[in-house]
């Protein structure tokens, strides 16, 4: 809800201009992959560069369908079945433990938010040989629920210390008169304090889908077979040890953001209600 | 709810606390103790694929052979499966089958699969690599079960570590000046064949939006494969950056970026980005390999390019890349090496080298692999000047520290004697000098 | 009101609700954290990677990384460089944003949605663009700054050791800018609104009422959003390898490129492992400061 509850119509539609001017610098990049991705390959280099494809070129959607082992729609089901599960073990883990370490004060509450930290710090690629070790010990190497497990270990800490504002900031007498209502620890956290943290979860939720969603050291690494690997493996169709083709890798680009953004559009009611609908009242 | 909620948290313990257990397991695969842990598994394993071979008959190879592989190029990935498909129809006791892995992957995937134990039989990598991957112990020697006697010498020599033979030469390439034949013309300059006609040349092509020369010089194997034929060219090899030859290839390069001959971009610029540059008329100029060349006959149809050796100081140099293949040591060794047979026969190495683009290794088959394509017999013409990198096992250690002099030259970062000194110090330190 | 105390006084089982998810990530990052650190006091490359026996040299890879060269000492540099800098203006102009489609006007939800876009792009693909649009003849950033009569002579932008880095951060500040916007956004729902009313009830001006209400009910986000992104920040990979692979002539050579190198390029595994170990130690600190100094404040 806005600072200001209601704005004059002047300053609406000048709002709305700011935030078209603003949408047109931020967004630029997005606007450019989509031209290159109509132009050819010759136009693209072309001095000076053309802001909108002398001669369309359509060849580069054509192809991304499929190209030897990669198949699209394999792919892209592979992609919604890894990130979802991510966004399912973190939300699942991360909700109740960020309302632990929110509303709760036991021993060793600040080590366990630096412990999560801690799983933040090093960087992937010396994750990827010990993570390799332990899914071939647990014979998870070479499924989909390597990824799923290691791209969620992204999400789980984001999520907790994120989600432990909105908990905190959550009144304790809420949960007072929750408990005077005959709800104990349990019920009044799943019943009362989950939806007032709405938006939040639904914040940790979306980020903790897109980190899975754009992954691509972790499918690549621990899943051998290009049949279950996620949708970002295909980018390497066109980019490789011979130069980068950039049409084709631009369409890439534009195919494999169309579906995420129609899944934001269609759940946009719910995403952008719980992003935004504050529902704590002091 | 509240069962609900207890049940999944119950779960949810129990299964962490399984992982937690194998985890556990795994910790000590990371310590000394559990060396004999890894040693059992390693039998283990060894005797999986025994059992596979008893069951398909006493005459030897037999069960699955896996392949990792790291060509992107479709009509590369499809010439591959036809060869295994044919290999497959052609017996019943193996079945080969090929998994991608992404170029920029697959020295990680390799090394990361080896401290695993988790590696596949049987590999097509590149060359440059070789030595290294066979000093990990991760290659099987195969020789006196191979016959290379009809192979070129620089390709086989880096299969070699030791004297031992850790894999065959798949296919070769070689780097050869390419040149806009109307640019040239419209300069009125004629193709050049040394140093300083080069610069002339280049310099004489250079227009607005044209550069007139340029070849890959990124900080890494590419860049390095590209500045090395002006060294050897030079006179000196690869190990004596710090030598008349090496310092004279440095401040060539200089010359080239100073005299804005060539683009300093080339610093980010991969071999494909170069060949896209020129076919889109931004070029007069460059140095490329053979790989290029269907795909420039097929992008650019209309223009009007033909290639020639590289321009030369003291001697006709080029670099020699290309892949090899390699049986993974501990896997099913017997049934990959008769696959291997198979792959290296003549028609399917005709086969593998016409959907390449490559030079055949083994020069009964190279002899009349390309009659009366000019372009092609010159790039077989200069296998006879290609010089190989390597093969060293610290050769990925060797090599950055040669494309960092030239970078640090190209940037302006320091002078070419500066940087000889300070890449040769590197060298003679992995040389143990 | 004896009772209500009870309620909260067994603080302990906050733990049940915590234990689950911190096993996970102990499981799942506990055993990579140990493997790394033994690994870097062993001495394992190319020759020793499969021997039965590794041989324990102690600390001597961290020594020798930083006398072989400097490189190191200036990936660490270069690593809080590219930090500080892009989570200054990352933080700022998304704070900007977000306070300013926190207004009620017509297009603020659906622009603010459509600025996640960014997002759903894997780095890869977003790192590519920026090399593209930032090349020197071709590129069209050159071109526009150009036409505007800014510069007389293309900028050699990712070619040139000292204008890489800041094309490399300008660049992450662009992928950042959405994660701090959408975070802080989230953030000011959790402010009552009650609280701005009877402030300008009370002719607080706007200045006050940031400063005296949005910064320190904010303060909590703030603090995440902070430590969370210096952290992701820090150990930043994809972008720059795609970018400029460290170079040139290492200006833009991070902790974790560097390590990358040391390890799946070079084969020297244990180095690798050392200098992701730096990066590791650098981050802890970072942290336990941090922890000190935001939770003494904060502690409920």
């Amino acid at each position: 809800m806005g600072t200001e509850r209601n704005l004059s119509r002047r300053k609406n539609i000048l709002y709305c201009a700011i935030s078209v001017l603003i949408i047109c610098i931020l967004l630029f990049p997005l606007y450019w992959i989509l031209v290159t991705s109509l132009k050819t390959e010759k136009e693209i280099f072309q001095i000076p560069p053309t802001f909108w494809p002398k001669e369309l070129n359509l060849k580069s959607y054509m192809t991304q369908l499929e190209r030897g082992d990669f198949n699209m729609f394999r792919s892209f089901r592979n992609s919604i079945v890894i990130s979802v599960g991510a966004m399912i073990i973190s939300i699942v883990l991360a909700v109740p433990a960020s309302y632990g370490v929110a509303k709760f004060s036991f021993k060793g509450k600040k080590a366990i938010i630096l412990g999560f930290l801690i799983t933040q710090m090093l960087p992937v690629s010396v994750l990827l040989t010990p993570l390799f070790i332990m899914y071939n010990k647990m014979h998870l190497y070479n499924t989909v629920w390597s990824t799923i497990f290691a791209d969620a270990t992204i999400g789980i800490p984001f999520s907790v210390l994120v989600l432990k504002n909105f908990f905190a900031s959550i009144p304790d007498e809420l949960e007072e008169a929750a408990y005077i209502d005959g709800y104990n620890r349990f019920t009044t956290f799943t019943k009362v304090l989950i939806p007032i943290a709405k938006p939040g979860i639904v914040v940790c939720g979306v980020f903790s889908f897109l980190y899975a969603w754009g992954d691509l050291a972790y499918g690549m690494t621990f899943i051998i077979d290009q049949q279950k690997r996620p949708i970002t493996a295909g980018i390497f169709n066109f980019l490789g040890q011979y130069g980068t083709k950039w049409s084709y890798l631009t369409a890439f680009a534009v195919v494999t953001i169309i579906p995420v953004a129609l899944i934001f559009i269609f759940m946009q009611k719910y995403i952008i209600e719980g992003m935004t609908s504050g529902a704590v009242k002091g | 709810m509240k069962r609900l909620l207890t049940f999944v948290i119950i779960i949810t313990m129990i299964t962490t606390l399984a992982l937690g257990c194998s985890s556990e397991k795994g910790e000590q695969t990371a310590d000394t103790p559990k060396v004999e842990d890894e040693k059992s598994e390693t039998s283990q394993e060894t005797d999986d694929s025994t059992t596979e071979e008893d069951t398909s008959g006493p005459d030897g190879a037999s069960g699955n052979v896996v392949i990792h592989y790291y060509w992107e190029t479709e009509g590369h990935q499809i010439a591959l499966n036809t060869l295994i498909e044919r290999f497959n129809d052609s017996q019943s006791d193996i079945t080969v089958e090929a998994k991608y892995i992404p170029f920029a992957d697959f020295k990680k995937q390799l090394s990361i699969g080896a401290s695993a134990d988790e590696l596949p039989d049987f590999v097509i990598i590149d060359n440059p690599d070789h030595a290294a991957y066979a000093a990990m112990g991760i290659f099987a020697d195969i020789t006196d079960k191979f016959d290379i006697s009809t192979y070129y010498e620089g390709p086989v020599n880096s299969c070699t570590l030791d004297g031992k033979l850790y894999g065959v030469p798949f296919g070769n390439n070689c780097l050869l000046l390419f040149y806009n034949e109307e640019m040239l013309e419209a300069a009125n300059v004629e193709v050049p064949t040394t140093w300083d006609e080069l610069l002339d040349v280049a310099k004489a092509c250079t227009r607005d939006t044209v550069s007139g020369f340029a070849y890959s010089s990124l900080q890494n194997e590419e860049g390095t494969f590209n500045f090395l034929p002006w060294v050897w060219s030079a006179g000196a090899t690869a190990y004596e950056i710090n030598s008349e030859g090496g310092i004279k290839a440095l401040a060539m390069t200089k010359e080239l970026v100073d005299s804005g001959a060539m683009t300093k971009e080339v610093i980010n610029w991969t071999q494909g980005d170069v060949m896209n540059q020129f076919i889109s008329g931004n070029l007069a100029m460059m140095i490329n390999g053979t790989w290029q060349v269907p795909t420039m006959r097929s992008e650019a149809p209309d223009l009007k390019w033909n290639v020639a050796p590289p321009p030369m100081d003291k001697q006709q140099a080029t670099g020699l890349g290309g892949e090899n293949y390699a049986v993974i040591a501990g896997g099913n060794e017997d049934a990959a090496i008769e696959f291997l047979k198979f792959a290296t026969s003549k028609e399917q190495s005709l086969h593998m080298m016409e959907a390449m683009g490559y030079i055949s290794p083994d020069s009964t088959v190279a002899e009349n692999q390309f009659a009366g394509d000019p372009i092609y017999e010159a790039f077989v013409d200069g296998m006879n000047y290609a010089y190989a990198r390597g093969p060293h096992p610290e050769w990925p250690s060797i090599s950055d520290a040669i494309s960092l002099a030239f970078n640090e030259v190209m940037t302006g970062a320091s002078t070419p004697e500066d940087a000889a000194v300070k890449a040769q110090t590197t060298i003679d330190g992995i040389l143990g000098k | 009101m004896n009772r209500i105390k009870k309620f909260f006084k067994y603080d302990n089982v906050g733990m049940l609700f915590v234990l689950p998810g911190f096993i996970y990530m102990m499981v799942f990052v506990g055993f990579p954290i140990i493997y790394n650190f033994i690994l870097s006091i062993q001495d394992v490359t190319v020759q020793t990677l499969r021997s039965d026996v590794k041989e324990f040299v102690g600390f001597n890879n961290y020594i020798q990384l930083f006398r072989q060269d400097n490189v190191l000492t200036l990936s660490i540099w270069n690593t809080l460089k590219f930090t500080v800098m892009s989570i200054l203006f990352q933080f700022i102009t998304g704070f900007a944003l977000a306070l300013f489609f926190n207004k009620n006007f017509f297009f603020a939800k659906p622009v603010r949605g459509l600025l996640m876009m960014p997002w759903m792009i894997p780095v890869t693909i977003t790192a590519l663009m920026f090399k593209f649009m930032f090349g020197t003849d071709v590129g069209i950033i050159n071109y526009l700054i150009c036409s505007i009569g800014l510069i007389s002579e293309n900028i050699d932008w990712l070619t040139n050791t000292a204008t890489a880095m800041p094309t490399v951060i300008f660049a992450n500040i662009w992928i950042g800018i959405p994660f701090n916007m959408i975070l802080l956004a989230t953030g000011l729902t959790t402010i009552p609104q009650e609280l701005y009313e009877s402030a300008s009830i009370d002719g607080a001006n706007k200045f006050h009422t940031f400063k005296e209400i949005t910064l320190p009910l904010l303060k909590p986000t703030i603090d995440s959003v902070l430590i969370l992104g210096f952290i992701y920040t820090f150990k930043v990979y994809d972008l720059v390898y795609v970018m400029t692979s460290g170079g040139p002539v290492n200006s833009t050579q991070v902790l974790s490129t560097y390590s990358y190198k040391l390890s799946f390029d070079m084969f020297r595994y244990s180095q690798g492992a050392a200098v992701a170990n730096i990066l590791f130690i650098i981050l802890l600190l970072v942290s336990l400061l941090y922890l000190r100094y935001v939770y003494v404040e904060e502690e409920v």
